[in-house]
């Protein structure tokens, strides 16, 4: 596998779908129930996780993760609760970016903000804990730096 | 390993990775869709062997796209591509009638081996 390849892959991707949660989360400032607009930041969220885990950007992955898991929740409430979450939500964006453009500088990502993954984590612990994990031996990066 | 695999997903970055590892085994990569839709049309156009279908997609889920490649070719061969955290979906892509699923971040002998078995299934 041919990692700068994927590298170069993956920063295009990520920093065209951090532009796009950008845009739904500013959209959902006006409205905060857009059902397309919660779909995006749940989907974006998704597909970042799944590359950088690919790449073990393994900080990358887990807050997309936690991004992605609170989108679920905002799903199922139907809409983005004024003021506090979305200003999480950005907060979410913006360690993202910052992540995203350090492994663009170093080949490297740094580790989640712990405090930002609790947060975007609280209230969604009962819904975790319903979920089963799947019997599988995929769950390491297919990719790892050397 | 033989066949003809259409390639379903909303990420070039994925598409690019299965195609690597579907061609390491010998299997062709007959067409490529961002989402459920397209997915649905190319299956129509190409009749490949195998398909592998990522879960979220825009425009029409990959489980909707199982659902209806499945009316059009009820022996249709549908791999779902899943993520840690999708059991539920994955459960309900193979109620449908995908055949089997493969974890992201993807593990090749793994992903090789699912197809293997898919694949021979089939003949």
């Amino acid at each position: 596998m041919d990692l700068a390849k994927y590298r170069a892959l993956f920063l295009e991707e990520a920093t065209d779908h951090l532009g796009e949660i950008s845009r739904a989360l500013l959209s959902l400032e006006k409205d905060a129930a857009s059902r397309e607009a919660i779909d995006l930041v749940f989907r974006m969220a998704h597909s970042i996780k799944s590359m950088a885990a690919s790449l073990g950007y393994d900080g990358i992955a887990e807050l997309s993760h936690k991004l992605e898991d609170r989108m679920d929740r905002v799903r199922t409430a139907g809409r983005v609760a004024p003021g506090e979450e979305t200003a999480l939500l950005f907060r979410g964006l913006q360690a993202l970016e910052r992540m995203v453009a350090a492994v663009a500088k170093t080949g490297e990502a740094p580790a989640a903000d712990a405090e930002l993954l609790r947060e975007l984590a609280r209230g969604g612990e009962a819904a975790d804990a319903l979920k089963k994990k799947l019997p599988t031996s995929s769950a390491r990066p297919l990719l790892r730096r050397p | 390993m033989k066949g003809r695999v259409l390639v379903a997903d909303d990420a070039a970055f994925m598409r690019q990775m299965i195609r690597d590892i579907l061609e390491a085994e010998g299997l062709e990569v007959v067409g490529e869709a961002v989402d459920g839709v397209e997915a649905v049309e190319a299956f129509e156009r190409l009749h490949p062997d195998l398909v592998t279908m990522d879960i979220v997609m825009p425009r029409c889920s990959g489980i909707d796209a199982v659902k209806r490649i499945l009316s059009l070719d009820p022996g249709a061969r549908v791999v779902m591509c899943s993520a840690l955290g999708q059991e539920t979906l994955v459960m309900e892509a193979v109620q449908a009638g995908a055949k089997d699923f493969i974890v992201k971040p993807f593990k090749p002998e793994s992903v090789s081996a699912t197809l293997k078995k898919v694949l021979e299934k089939a003949e």
